[in-house]
């Protein structure tokens, strides 16, 4: 098995294992009502602004050619996705009207302070690490969310069938998570064919693994932190 | 007129005059009042490419750090720059220097292998480092280098401007075809005007207006430096 696609494997164990942590769990074992519906639905658009910030910072870091590709990727997430005809913020603003959220609601949101600890670790993961690692810790969020790769759905397919399941709300309505449902398909599968590229050493895949591991442990907070915040709405 | 409004008309002719300055420095006359052979100019074409290259990486941070809107002002701004437009036959601006150095008789291949100026890296590496901090800040250290390049804004002409007037002087080369310098003349006087529009909206608190200020002073300062090592290296080679 060469490199990369003993790393593509390691990759896809550790983002089906997420699913299996306590705090994947937990969030996904809360009851939704509407209001914890609303609050899950005002954080994701805060968590979609902070994937922003990220990749914009991995841009930075990156060669040239991945520079491009991050860029394309970015057209969907902060400019148009053509699936949407609509920016990713847009949609989740959009998204909320279902759950009777208001654009004003999203623009008072703030961040409550575990999130706000998982985002500053995201961010430094992505300033202040070689680029492989930077980039495999974006990456890795998008993977988990790969219902390809992920077993049993990714997390925008499993928390679209919460919604349908228990507030009755048809995952076609909920219209970002069904986007994500298929816009991370795409966008893991694009981005990971750069490992192939760039990993060639044991040294290579190390970078990449150390952004992969760390990533997903801050996504095990922010998800229990979620699971945290919600189960506190009334 | 406000106050908000009347400190940002101030804060904007401050920047116009820092631009215009910066080609009063000594590091700026002395870089354009060289004579360029041929050798000369694939040198400082090579050089420019990596110029380019870390212009990209500033970009990227600063759009990591901005608010949303302003994220994607620079995306779109990065479409000229990384990608071209292919709709209107243009490249990206990496190919469009080396395929102006094919004008000077450059293989594709120099660009590789041709090692970074020591100072370049060094000055690389300072608006790196500015690019990381507070988004105004770091916003106002790429903008205002676009600016530097706006012949709009400066009197006598553009960076790219100036340095294409001399290819064509003294090379016969006319500006027409150094396509990556006639492309920034007319790309950054376009892209002169994003801090603008950035300071209009988010500049609005003398907090916000100094650190524009800060940014861009110590961008410019980056950049005499840079073009000093430009000048010095040029110098040693006949």
């Amino acid at each position: 098995m060469s490199i990369v696609n003993e790393l593509t494997a390691t990759l896809a164990k550790m983002v089906n294992d997420q699913f299996e942590s306590p705090e994947f769990k937990h969030l996904l074992s809360v009851p939704l009502t509407l209001e914890r519906g609303r609050f899950y639905v005002v954080q994701s658009a805060l968590y979609t602004s902070n994937r922003r910030d990220c990749w914009g910072y991995v841009q930075g870091s990156a060669p040239l050619e991945v520079k491009r590709v991050i860029w394309q990727h970015e057209s969907d997430e902060l400019v148009n996705d053509p699936r949407a005809n609509m920016d990713h913020y847009t949609l989740t603003v959009k998204q909320g009207e279902v759950v009777g959220l208001k654009p004003e609601d999203f623009e008072k949101a703030e961040l409550p302070p575990m999130v706000l600890a998982c985002f500053y670790a995201w961010h430094h993961i992505a300033i202040r690490n070689h680029w492989l690692t930077a980039y495999a810790s974006s990456h890795m969020l998008e993977r988990r969310n790969n219902g390809k790769i992920v077993k049993g759905g990714g997390m925008s397919y499993r928390i679209g069938e919460k919604f349908e399941n228990e507030l009755g709300i048809n995952l076609k309505k909920m219209i970002s998570l069904d986007v994500h449902v298929v816009a991370d398909m795409d966008h893991s599968e694009n981005i990971s064919e750069i490992f192939h590229r760039y990993v060639k050493t044991p040294e290579d895949r190390d970078l990449v693994l150390k952004g992969a591991e760390e990533c997903m442990a801050i996504d095990r907070a922010y998800r229990g932190a979620l699971g945290y915040y919600m189960e506190r709405i009334e | 007129m406000g106050s908000s409004e009347n400190g940002g008309k101030k804060m904007w002719d401050e920047l116009v005059r820092m631009v215009n300055d910066q080609f009063d420095t000594p590091q700026f006359r002395r870089l354009l009042s060289i004579s360029f052979s041929r050798e000369r100019a694939q040198q400082y074409s090579i050089q420019m490419a990596y110029y380019v290259k870390n212009r990209r990486d500033c970009w990227g941070y600063v759009q990591g750090a901005a608010p949303l809107d302003v994220k994607r002002l620079i995306w779109n701004h990065e479409q000229d720059e990384l990608i071209g437009n292919k709709s209107e036959g243009k490249d990206d601006h990496i190919t469009l220097a080396v395929k102006e150095g094919a004008v000077l008789g450059l293989g594709a291949e120099a660009f590789d292998t041709t090692p970074v100026l020591d100072g370049g890296m060094t000055c690389f590496y300072s608006w790196l480092h500015i690019a990381q901090r507070p988004w105004l800040e770091a916003i106002a250290s790429s903008a205002i280098l676009e600016m530097r390049n706006s012949s709009e804004l400066i009197q006598g002409g553009s960076l790219s401007k100036r340095i294409g007037e001399i290819f064509a002087r003294d090379l016969g080369i006319p500006l027409k075809k150094q396509i990556n310098n006639a492309e920034h003349v007319v790309m950054d006087v376009e892209h002169a005007h994003m801090l603008y529009q950035v300071a209009q909206k988010h500049a609005t608190t003398e907090a916000a207006r100094k650190a524009i200020l800060r940014g861009a002073k110590e961008s410019l300062m980056i950049d005499r430096v840079y073009r000093g090592h430009l000048a010095e290296m040029l110098e040693t080679l006949p």
